[in-house]
């Protein structure tokens, strides 16, 4: 071992190719975002420095409408916290206790998964269609009338939104915790079981403390998932109407290649990346102090 | 030994990483790409280039929007291909990319000052920023032999301190499409001539239980087809360009007034409710299966309407003055916009130059008589085959006194977009006319 590292040439050699990449993909353009937020530059022509301005202008402007944008998203990563994991983690706990066609259920949770976003965000478009879309047809062949609207109307398009995004990831999360609990010893179960403990009871005091990492892992994944969200949202209503759905991610595209503000776009991807960075270590602390 | 296996192990995976992310960069590219018709070979330098002969061929590159799905693209293919048998010394490569993705990807070509030698691009503050980030060869030298078959009324939209930067293709309006079949249900046997008796006409249709008008509320541009025509109309278009242009502030009582008149229209339900949650495309669509029995729309729609066998069924005019003593008939919204230009990096500029006004004038010859706008370029071909609709805009047209180029083609990228922000919310009624103005005066710059 002591020799392995004595050879540092080696070491870096293996190391520069990742390392380069590392840098020039992932850390370089962050720097790169940082420096540029600072102009006022529209991508081509002349740069002007403009110190903290954009940062200024983002987080005060109502016509940017930055800071609706951040709400829609952290209402986003709430609902995916309380309503998309605990939906996978019910799934997840059913089908890891080995039912009859479980891998079938599986693969059926996890298909939204593969299908690409943007055949999912048509099929919904279909879906949601005021005119011959399945849900109003649905609620008026129910005599539901009152019920069918347009669902991409500026107060319910959010929801409406939500919706998909939901459920497209729904499996993915089933997927992490199903594999975590079945890696649960199987005589951790039966012990428990032998001493008089009920389903439920197993499931709280057994098998969830047990895939906690991976709970702490979906949960990180769910909350800087919405904060970047973009795809679903840009096919199904690009940010409207009238913001109504608008993200951040949608915010800074509109930016960067509608406005030509490149120096503002900037501005919202380094921000964007900080709180993705800084809710990532607030849910691992909170994971701690739990496991503590 | 094994320090040497692991330094050339290592060696091998720096080549290998770097050959793949070459293939790699090639293979995403998500534009469609028409090969050339002869075999590419390396582009000579400027020197050459002015001095290129048949035995020595010159490569140049082409982007475009004309997409398998586009209506120009056939204009296109045959302008390119008569080019090509014209020039066989010229190798030319085009690529198309759809539209939104042109944009993108042009600015970063600009940015990157890694242009091809002819580019489209729209004319006005798209193609402004370009020239003034000195990225555009001036094309006056060859405008000037090609000035008696390109009217300079043309030029208007690509000419920047003077100079020319560009060679306009096709030129556009925005019509009023009007479905005879539902008026006639209505009891108009005529497209409304005057306000006051389209305003009656839709009142009957509504009563008929007709929607009188079809519109997108999910691209703001299609709401601004409606919304500057009504402007216009009211305010008179040399003060909606002063607008435009900057020359004059948003604080305008009759812009605010012609913002009333439209949401006014809104209101008495003349606008399907439905089109706020709509693409264009679905707009269009339900208009040409009679839904709807206006569709306020550019021009280039003409082809797609006689595609679909309504030029029997379907009329186009222009909107109606709404203030006569402010505007007239002949006041359209649109112009020549679509246009190809050089980039100032090319190594054969003067070439490109030369082969953009050739294949500009082509598209321009197909373009008209496939129906998909109006020519730019003087027509010296027999036009008796185009589709009454185009020949109804074209009769438009020649009688038109000015022209207003779209507001988010004339005003600049950032102005272009607060602007069409506040038309959205016009359309979904959430402002006022008053509070449309004072906003786009306090948030323009």
């Amino acid at each position: 071992m002591r020799k392995l590292y004595s050879n540092k040439l080696t070491i870096i050699l293996f190391i520069l190719p990742a390392l380069i990449l590392f840098l020039v993909i992932l850390v370089a353009p962050i720097f790169l975002s940082g420096y540029y937020s600072f102009f006022d530059w529209n991508g081509f022509g002349k740069k002007i420095f403009i110190g903290l301005e954009n940062y200024k202008e983002l987080l005060t402007s109502n016509s940017i409408g930055f800071i609706k944008a951040l709400g829609n998203s952290l209402l986003l990563a709430l609902l995916s916290v309380v309503v998309q994991l605990p939906l996978a983690l019910g799934l997840a706990l059913l089908l890891g206790k080995g039912r009859k066609g479980e891998r079938g259920f599986l693969s059926i949770y996890f298909m939204p998964v593969l299908i690409s976003t943007v055949v999912i965000g048509q099929l919904w478009l279909k879906i949601y269609n005021p005119s011959y879309g399945i849900l109003n047809v649905v609620l008026r062949s129910l005599g539901l009338d009152s019920l069918a609207r347009i669902w991409l109307d500026r107060k319910t398009a959010l929801g409406a939104t939500f919706v998909p995004i939901l459920w497209q990831y729904v499996g993915y999360h089933m997927l992490l915790m199903y594999a975590g609990i079945k890696s649960v010893p199987i005589e951790y179960r039966e012990a428990a079981m032998i001493d008089g403990a009920r389903e439920g009871q197993v499931n709280r005091y057994i098998i969830l403390p047990y895939i906690k990492p991976i709970l702490k892992i979906s949960t990180i994944f769910a909350v800087t998932g919405s904060l970047k969200s973009f795809d679903l949202i840009y096919v199904l209503t690009n940010g409207g109407p009238l913001h109504a759905t608008e993200v951040p991610s949608t915010l800074m595209i509109n930016m960067l290649f509608l406005r030509n503000r490149y120096g503002m776009g900037s501005t919202i991807a380094l921000l964007l990346i900080i709180m993705c960075f800084a809710f990532a270590l607030i849910i691992g602390r909170i994971f701690k102090d739990k496991e503590d | 030994m094994k320090k040497v296996t692991a330094l050339l192990m290592t060696m091998v995976m720096l080549v290998s990483l770097v050959g793949c992310g070459k293939s790699d960069a090639s293979k995403t590219s998500t534009t469609t790409e028409t090969p050339t018709t002869s075999e590419a070979t390396k582009a000579p330098d400027a020197t050459e280039a002015s001095t290129a002969t048949a035995s020595d061929p010159i490569d140049l590159t082409m982007w475009c929007i004309a997409t398998e799905s586009d209506s120009n693209r056939h204009a296109y293919e045959a302008s390119i291909a008569d080019f090509q048998a014209a020039h066989p010394e010229i190798n030319l490569t085009w690529e198309a990319t759809q539209n939104q993705e042109y944009k993108t990807k042009i600015k970063a070509a600009v940015a990157a000052n890694e242009m091809p030698d002819i580019f489209f691009t729209w004319g006005c503050a798209f193609l402004g920023d370009f020239v003034d980030a000195g990225r555009v060869y001036s094309v006056d030298d060859v405008y000037a032999k090609h000035a008696s078959e390109l009217p300079e009324v043309m030029m208007g939209n690509v000419k920047y301190d003077g100079k020319y930067y560009g060679v306009p293709m096709t030129m556009n309006i925005v019509g009023m499409f009007s479905n005879m079949e539902l008026l006639k249900e209505a009891g108009y046997d005529h497209v409304p001539a005057t306000y006051d008796e389209l305003i009656a006409c839709c009142d009957a249709l509504v009563a008929k239980g007709i929607i009188p008008f079809g519109c997108s509320g999910k691209e703001t541009w299609a709401v601004t087809e409606y919304l500057e025509s009504i402007i216009e109309k009211t305010a008179g278009a040399s003060a909606l360009n002063e607008i435009f242009a900057g020359n004059a502030t948003w604080a305008n009582d009759d812009v605010a007034k012609a913002v009333g008149i439209f949401q006014e229209m809104i209101e008495k339900n003349y606008f399907d409710p439905e089109g706020i949650a709509l693409s264009n495309d679905e707009v269009k669509a339900n208009f040409i299966a009679g839904k709807y029995a206006f569709y306020m729309n550019g021009t280039w729609n003409a082809a797609d309407f006689d595609k679909a066998g309504l030029s029997d069924k379907i009329q186009v005019a222009e909107f109606p003055v709404i203030d006569s003593s402010k505007s007239k008939l002949g006041e359209l919204i649109g112009g020549p916009s679509d246009t190809l230009a050089v980039a100032a990096s090319s190594k054969n500029a003067e070439v490109a130059a030369e082969s953009a006004f050739e294949i500009a004038k082509g598209i321009c010859h197909y373009g008209y008589l496939d129906g998909n706008g109006l020519p730019a370029w003087t027509p010296d071909y027999d036009t008796s085959g185009i589709n009454s609709l185009t020949k109804s805009v074209a009769d438009i047209v020649a009688n038109s006194s000015q022209m207003v180029l779209y507001g988010d083609t004339a005003m600049s990228a950032d102005t272009a977009n607060i602007y069409l922000d506040y038309v959205s919310q016009v359309y979904a009624s959430v402002i006022d006319g008053k509070a449309f103005v004072e906003g786009l005066v306090n948030d323009i710059k």
